[in-house]
């Protein structure tokens, strides 16, 4: 089983889209996939139209009172279910900062699970907190969105910084562009010379598009209403890529 | 897991179209797809999969084929992939969980199809209210069997399942089914589920007269020779020519043992077309089970020497090709039709007022008494003289008598109660097993060393004759441990249990009073 979590400080990046469209072709790809909506926004549940909310909030999830197993609800894909979020999920890291060796909690809530699904996405909400080491410390991929901005490239280098000093030496950090505007220049520029200097970030840029967009009205992932369109395409490259990158 | 019926049958006036508009009123729901499919159920000829509680389907539609296995209970999906052809043996079958759970199953056995059902397949969502499927329901509509429905539980929605389930039952009043379409299927063919079985299951009475009840347990085996007829012509597995075999044997067995019940000119007639059967099947089955063993031979090899048994395995393909072929036109020649024709004739020749003889008009049950004590005796006698420097022959002989005394107790054993007899029948399995390794090693060994000379003719290399010595090494290794085994298990059969068990349900009267 392999943890990749869609991480990144900044919000409205494109986490949730990525986790939900990457959960999606995955599944169909034939690995048995599970998307856990860490966000108390619930956005990603929202997508898969399941209701946000567990049972026993998330202070009885990090005791350990409920098995995650039932907790899981099946998508309207195969192979592809989901582990909703709760509006208690705001308090995360105080539930969590309460226990013993906080950041080992999701690693070992997850444990259970590594039999029957091949990949786990853990769409999680931005900032830098307990609950992100808890979830850097359980991943195995930290896989970050970036717009082409100069405020991103910092933000990718604090977090390159903190996962250095925090000697997570098995974690392994994915970036890619996203939300990539090929009308603008500055967007152009900014990919080209991030790359130079960043040649761990993926080549596979994922576009700024009305499609994508639609995912809120849809409430599916993109390749439940799309065949083919830019969009998928770039999503189906960054996946293979991901894929030979993990190998 | 839901307590709420999962399978439903429509009632036979009710259309797919009319029960969707009739659902439709009830609950919001999609069709996901509609389409022309075939689903073909496979097993083994004696129902091997279906005897351990599942199915085995390929469903076959225009944009898909898969095979599936189906938990006959529950219906829960034990292992699926995408086969455009069902292959006829479990090795033949790409590596995964399917060819995992058929391996164990089915071992030499083949699948064989056992009917096709065309139908058209409904792939409905049940939606809530944020049209997130909750349920899917699969109504599949056959030509000539009706419509069933199932539902699809959904992982997180349990809940949703059974508030279906209660709606189908009680607002649409559709009846909950527990039987597969298979089933209704074989109906539809004049059969049934585990309709073969090769182990014997005669029922008796035990009043009846000892010749009438012979024929009755021939009129069995008959039944047995003529079922196996056909897959052994065609050699679709190598258990059809097995059982074929056994209830030749059996046969024999019987007319000897069954003593006197019979003309002895009739006998005479019968016993010598079975014996002939039983030579001219031999040579096939030898081989087969050569064949059967080669895994076995090659892991017995040191490792540098596996790959050179090869050419052996060409040597016995092509030999047991051959001899099946000349035996599959011995069993369609007109003599062996004829002399089987004979048989039946005379098992359903009516018997005369009085029996032939005093043996022909015991009871059955008086004669099965006689009949399996004297045996068991003679066993006891011959197993005693046997000591370490005893000839391979009496080892043998020995078996024979095993042989006839469980046929015996097979035969009769609805005359007995079940428990008793089953685990003396067991007791003397096991014994008649070490025998049966004995002889089963040693007539290998012979063979190996025969085959090995006819190879000499086919240029073969020489380290196939290096691993072929090796070979008869091990299997005489095997044989000495059977020979040295054979105390241990003798003394097990013998032991003090078995023996009153044996005196109870078969001595006489006097005797066992005596004790």
């Amino acid at each position: 089983m392999k943890i990749i979590a869609t991480y990144n400080i900044k919000g409205g990046v494109g986490k949730t889209s990525t986790a939900v469209n990457l959960a999606y072709l995955a599944a169909q790809s034939g690995y048995r996939t599970l998307v856990w909506d860490l966000d108390p926004q619930g956005a990603s549940s929202y997508y898969f139209r399941v209701k946000p909310k567990i049972k026993g909030g998330s202070k009885e999830l990090i005791a350990g009172e409920r098995e995650l197993d039932g907790l899981i609800k099946a998508t309207d894909f195969e192979n592809l279910d989901l582990l909703p979020a709760d509006f208690s999920f705001r308090n995360l890291d105080l539930v969590l900062d309460a226990r013993k060796k906080p950041t080992q909690r999701l690693k070992k809530l997850l444990h259970p699970l590594s039999d029957s699904y091949d990949f786990v996405f853990l769409d999680c909400p931005p900032n830098i907190s307990l609950l992100s080491e808890a979830i850097f410390e359980t991943s195995n991929i930290l896989l970050s969105p970036i717009i082409p901005t100069t405020l991103s490239l910092r933000t990718l280098e604090q977090l390159k910084k903190f996962i250095k000093e925090s000697k997570l030496k098995d974690l392994q950090v994915i970036p890619f562009f996203s939300m990539a505007d090929r009308r603008k220049n500055m967007h152009k520029e900014i990919m080209a010379t991030f790359s130079e200097k960043h040649p761990d970030i993926l080549q596979t840029a994922i576009p700024y598009a009305s499609d994508i967009e639609r995912m809120g009205l849809e409430r599916m992932p993109l390749g439940g209403y799309t065949n083919k369109s830019r969009s998928t395409e770039a999503y189906q490259t960054l996946w293979q890529e991901i894929l030979d990158a993990i190998k | 897991m839901t307590a709420h019926p999962l399978y439903f049958e429509l009632p036979e006036h009710m259309a797919a179209g009319k029960f969707l508009s009739k659902l439709s009123k009830k609950i919001d729901f999609q069709i996901a797809s509609e389409q022309y499919a075939i689903k073909t159920f496979y097993d083994s000829f004696d129902w091997r999969l279906y005897n351990a509680d599942i199915l085995c389907e390929l469903n076959q539609s225009k944009t898909a084929s898969h095979i599936s296995l189906i938990d006959r209970n529950n219906g829960e999906c034990l292992a699926l992939e995408n086969q455009q052809d069902v292959p006829s043996f479990s090795n033949q079958f790409q590596e995964g969980r399917l060819k995992t759970k058929l391996d164990s199953l089915l071992e030499m056995r083949a699948l064989l199809p056992l009917c096709h059902l065309p139908h058209q397949i409904y792939q409905i969502n049940v939606l809530n209210k944020d049209k997130k499927t909750t349920v899917r329901i699969k109504l599949e509509e056959y030509e000539d069997l009706g419509s069933r429905i199932s539902l699809q539980p959904l992982k997180g929605y349990e809940k949703a399942v059974g508030r279906v389930s209660l709606l189908l039952e009680k607002s649409l009043e559709l009846a909950p089914t527990q039987s597969s379409i298979l089933n209704s299927a074989l109906k539809l063919q004049g059969r049934k589920a585990k309709d073969y079985s090769s182990k014997l299951a005669i029922k008796l009475d035990p009043e009846l007269r000892s010749d009438k009840a012979s024929k009755v347990i021939y009129h069995d085996l008959l039944k047995a020779i003529k079922i196996n007829e056909a897959g052994t012509i065609a050699d679709t597995d190598t258990e059809f020519l097995h059982d074929y075999r056994v209830a030749v044997r059996r046969t024999r067995a019987g007319l000897s043992q069954i003593k006197n019940v019979f003309p002895d000119p009739v006998v005479a007639k019968h016993a010598g077309f079975f014996a002939w059967l039983g030579q001219i099947t031999g040579a096939t089955r030898d081989l087969d089970v050569y064949l059967l063993n080669y895994k076995q031979y090659k892991s017995a090899l040191p490792e540098s020497l596996q790959d050179d048994i090869a050419p052996l395995y060409a040597f016995l393909k092509e030999k047991q090709k051959q001899a099946q072929s000349e035996l599959a036109s011995q069993l369609k020649s007109p003599i062996y039709i004829k002399q089987l024709l004979a048989w039946e004739q005379y098992l359903k020749e009516p018997l005369p007022k009085k029996g032939c003889s005093s043996a022909a008009n015991l009871t059955i049950k008086e004669l099965a008494d006689q009949r399996i004590w004297k045996v068991y005796k003679r066993l006891i006698k011959e197993a005693e003289e046997i000591t370490e420097y005893s000839p391979a022959e009496s080892l043998h002989d020995l078996r024979k008598t095993c042989k006839k005394l469980r046929y015996l107790m097979e035969f009769f054993q609805s005359l007995y109660p079940v428990d008793e007899i089953k685990a003396l029948i067991k007791a003397l399995k096991g014994f008649q097993s070490v025998l049966g390794d004995f002889q089963d090693y040693e007539v290998q060994e012979n063979s190996l060393k025969k085959f090995s000379e006819e190879m000499m003719a086919n240029k073969v290399e020489s380290n196939t004759f290096l691993a072929m010595g090796v070979l008869v090494q091990y299997l005489d290794t095997m044989r000495n441990a059977a020979r040295h085994d054979f105390t241990k298990q003798y003394a097990l059969f013998k032991q003090e249990q078995n023996k009153i068990a044996f005196k109870t349900l078969f001595a006489p009267q006097a005797e066992v009073k005596k004790s």
